[in-house]
């Protein structure tokens, strides 16, 4: 299917992209420029997040947004700064999977490219990273 | 050893009547003498006092009443039931008069170790127990023969609480607490008054969302038993630390006296104000369900709170955290706020000279004034007078907003938004808040604007013509903006129509708006003007299809400028035709005749042709259909007349960028072209 293929390799570049491996750039081009921008402003917003991820402040959720699910390691004072960096991280998302779905010409796909991205954020997450699985949040 | 059971819990012998029993046990003793009657065990099944409630007691008196152990099931006191408790006195003494625990030890659930003095007289009824808990921890209770029981605290753990009430456990409480607790009067009808002050303070649930360190409080009041229930009243004072209760941080200064009313699980508050920064006053009440915690109903009064204080730590945090930081508040607002069955069922504010907008001007609205009643169930309308606003570079002028608001629904029949000599109006709008966003529809309208101040405004070069469009069909869903209608351009002596218009994620770094954009019958001449590209005279038409704007920028397009059908002068200058021939890049133009541009200003032509389509940074270009030239050229323009000159480009492929740096640097450049 034309999607699944097309959404397949839009994932591989995202995710080795925000990975740091620079050999996947090349497969952008497919991108819509909506998806890139996005992408480009998730790239930069993942140094922030890395940390938090490994920490367990954050972790990666099943409706494939990012979730604040133990703040207690963070200082009080920087708590406010850390729900609006997800906030906008989940702004981003839920952008990202309504583009996606449009550059397919299928918007009424959005849950479905919402769920394959958050099987795959989980799947492809961090050793030591959070995720929220059928019966909660678990280390990997 | 011997075994005695006191009256049993149906008779409800009271404190003083065990004591008589214990001491009525120690003449036994005392009397058996012997060996084997050394110790003495005394079972009681219930025990009662004004302030506490004793459940399976059990003392034994050794050495002859020296020493006692003591043993309890279970002791009620202040609502709480504490289990397990256990006593050693190894210097013990009961008599007519006096009951002393000297030297003892208690342990219980979440506290052991604890040294215990005890001195109680029993004729007078009163009495002192000292219990020292760990490092600098002293709790002093004393029992006065009147009734009145008085509790001294002094850097008690409040982790401690944690232990004792399974309640606090989750919330890892912190810090030291001193202070006193005076009770006066009967268990249910009596007055308790407290003054307590919480140091190095400090909490967090396990998600740490609900967090506080460093905390310095006071609280005082006092509760008076009354009809089953409890009235009380108290006065907080939170003068150190800082809190994070999810999504917002809070830091020391607030104020706040209550007052209300603790029935079974149910906690009224039926006056709270509280003294809040950068608001005037802020009033309560409400019921509280301490067994779901949640507040059943409720409702709070703002009054003038400073946008510029209370916006940035509250407000934004609530409404927009993603913009939060980015976010800029002005003027006062007063609010009024009602909860039922744990949800917001009415809402009404006052703006006074409010404003809001983004940092770095990019959108603006204020100075608002007005009110906004809101209820969940019911219809409402909103009346705000906004003084003006700001969008981009534009400004917006005033004007007066009606909204029909009824739950999650606005609908605003008409609102027109003055912007410099035209409007823009909007109709029959009709909006839905839904889990995802906003859904809705309505119609939009540009009342003409006159180019030479739109292009002004805007920093464009001046031009004249009007602005007008009729958007009659506009879908809003999440995300996404539809504008089904035409805007239209009368400018440059012919008119620019754009169709299909479509604003994608307005709010986001994708956002990115597409269109059609047809123009017919361009002057040439005010066109080339303007933008100082030379000079040609004539007409053109353009064709803009599936044009996609990144962030005001193109990204995406089908070009097509060709020559308007018609009679109608065509000239074209030495200058244009190099500027031309430069939109293909250096060298990319051959020009027939070359060696005739040295020697004219201008050359007639019988039409002009450029293609575009852009991709993914690149514009594959194209010329007139069927003009080709030699060895794989495109006509540009097809000279006509004397002299004549055809333009030929050569490079299909041109970076877009560089392209639109070439052309505005030849729009810039005042300097005549080199003709080579």
């Amino acid at each position: 299917m034309k999607l699944v293929s097309r959404l397949r390799v839009l994932l591989a570049a995202l995710l080795f992209s925000l990975a740091g491996h620079a050999a996947a750039q090349n497969n952008l081009e497919i991108n819509t420029p909506a998806i890139s921008a996005l992408q480009k402003s998730m790239q930069q917003r993942h140094a922030q997040l890395a940390p938090l991820y490994a920490s367990g402040a954050l972790g990666l959720a099943r409706d494939g947004t990012v979730a604040l699910r133990d703040a207690s390691s963070v200082p009080l004072a920087q708590r406010g700064q850390i729900n609006a960096l997800v906030s906008a991280e989940n702004a981003d998302r839920a952008a990202l999977y309504r583009e996606i779905a449009r550059a397919n010409g299928r918007p009424e796909w959005e849950a479905d490219v919402r769920a394959t991205f958050a099987q795959r954020w989980i799947d492809r997450a961090q050793k030591g990273w959070w995720v929220q699985g059928a019966g909660g949040w678990v280390q990997k | 050893m011997a075994t005695a059971t006191c009256p049993p819990a149906s008779s409800r012998p009271d404190f003083f009547r065990f004591v008589a029993c214990c001491l009525a046990a120690l003449a036994l003793l005392s009397a058996a003498g012997g060996a084997a009657a050394r110790a003495l065990v005394l079972d009681f099944e219930r025990l009662e006092h004004p302030a506490f409630v004793v459940h399976d007691l059990e003392l034994t008196l050794e050495e002859g009443g020296a020493a006692a152990r003591l043993r309890i099931g279970a002791l009620e006191a202040g609502g709480r039931r504490i289990e397990g408790l256990r006593l050693q006195c190894p210097r013990f003494r009961l008599d007519a008069d006096q009951l002393q625990c000297a030297g003892g030890r208690l342990d219980v659930a979440g506290l052991s170790g604890v040294a215990v003095e005890l001195d109680a007289r029993l004729a007078a009824r009163s009495g002192t127990l000292r219990l020292e808990l760990g490092d600098g921890e002293a709790l002093r209770l004393n029992a006065a023969a009147d009734g009145v029981l008085r509790a001294e605290l002094r850097g008690v753990e409040v982790a401690r609480l944690g232990a004792l009430a399974p309640l606090l456990a989750g919330w890892q409480p912190a810090g030291r607490i001193d202070g006193q607790v005076e009770h006066r009067g009967a268990r249910a009808a009596g007055r308790s008054r407290f003054d307590l002050n919480w140091r190095e303070g400090g909490f967090s649930s396990t998600d740490g969302l609900q967090a506080a360190e460093g905390i310095a409080l006071r609280l005082h009041g006092q509760v008076d038993g009354r009809a089953g229930g409890w009235d009380w009243q108290a006065a907080l004072e939170w003068s150190a630390g800082e809190a994070y209760l999810h999504p917002l941080y809070l830091t020391a200064g607030p104020r706040a006296q209550l007052r209300g009313r603790l029935a079974g699980e149910r906690l009224r508050i039926d006056e709270a104000t509280l003294e809040l920064d950068g608001v005037e006053r802020v009033a309560g009440q409400g019921e509280y369900d301490l067994a779901a915690g949640r507040l059943h109903s409720g409702g709070f009064g703002i009054a003038r709170a400073d946008l510029a204080v209370v916006g940035p730590r509250y407000l934004a945090p609530l409404l927009a955290p993603a913009q939060a930081e980015g976010l800029r508040f002005a003027g006062h607002v007063s609010a009024g706020l009602r909860v039922e069955d744990g949800r917001l069922a009415e809402l009404d504010a006052a703006f006074e000279q409010a404003g809001i907008g983004l940092e770095g001007g990019e959108l603006a609205f204020g100075p608002v004034d007005g009110a906004l009643p809101w209820r969940a169930e019911q219809a409402t309308e909103a009346v705000l007078s906004v003084g003006g606003g700001r969008w981009q570079k534009l400004a917006l002028g005033a004007f007066d907003l009606h909204a029909r608001l009824h739950g999650p629904q606005v609908a605003v029949e008409r609102v027109r938004i003055p912007l410099l000599d035209g409007a823009l109006v909007f109709d029959d709008l009709h909006l839905r808040h839904g889990a995802d966003g906003w859904h809705g529809s309505g119609g939009a309208v540009v009342e003409p604007i006159s180019m030479p101040l739109l292009t002004e405004a805007v920093g464009l070069p001046p031009m004249a013509g009007v602005l007008s469009a009729s958007l009659p069909g506009m879908q809003v869903s999440p995300g996404e903006i539809v504008l089904d209608g035409a805007l239209v351009i009368s400018v440059f002596g012919g008119y620019l129509q754009a169709t299909e218009l479509r604003v994608l994620e307005p709010f986001g770094v994708a956002s990115h708006l597409y269109a059609d954009i047809d123009a017919r019958n361009l002057d040439l001449a005010q066109l080339t003007d303007t933008f100082s590209f030379g000079s040609i005279s004539g007409q053109v038409d353009v064709g803009l299809r599936g044009l996609e704007l990144a962030r005001w920028k193109p990204v995406r397009f089908d070009a097509r400028v060709a020559s308007s059908p018609g009679r109608y002068p065509r000239r074209i200058s030495q200058r244009a035709v190099q500027n031309i021939g430069a939109l293909g890049g250096a060298g990319a133009v051959a020009a027939i005749q070359r060696s005739l541009l040295g020697f004219f200003e201008s050359f007639g032509y019988r039409e002009i042709g450029i293609s575009c389509v852009l991709r993914d940074g690149v514009c594959l270009m194209g010329g007139l259909e069927g003009a080709g030239g030699a060895g794989g050229g495109y006509a540009l323009v097809r000279g006509g007349g004397i002299p004549a000159l055809n333009v030929i480009g050569y490079n299909r492929r041109v970076d877009w960028f560089e392209l639109v740096d070439r052309l505005q640097r030849v729009t810039e450049s005042n300097a005549s072209p080199v003709v080579r």
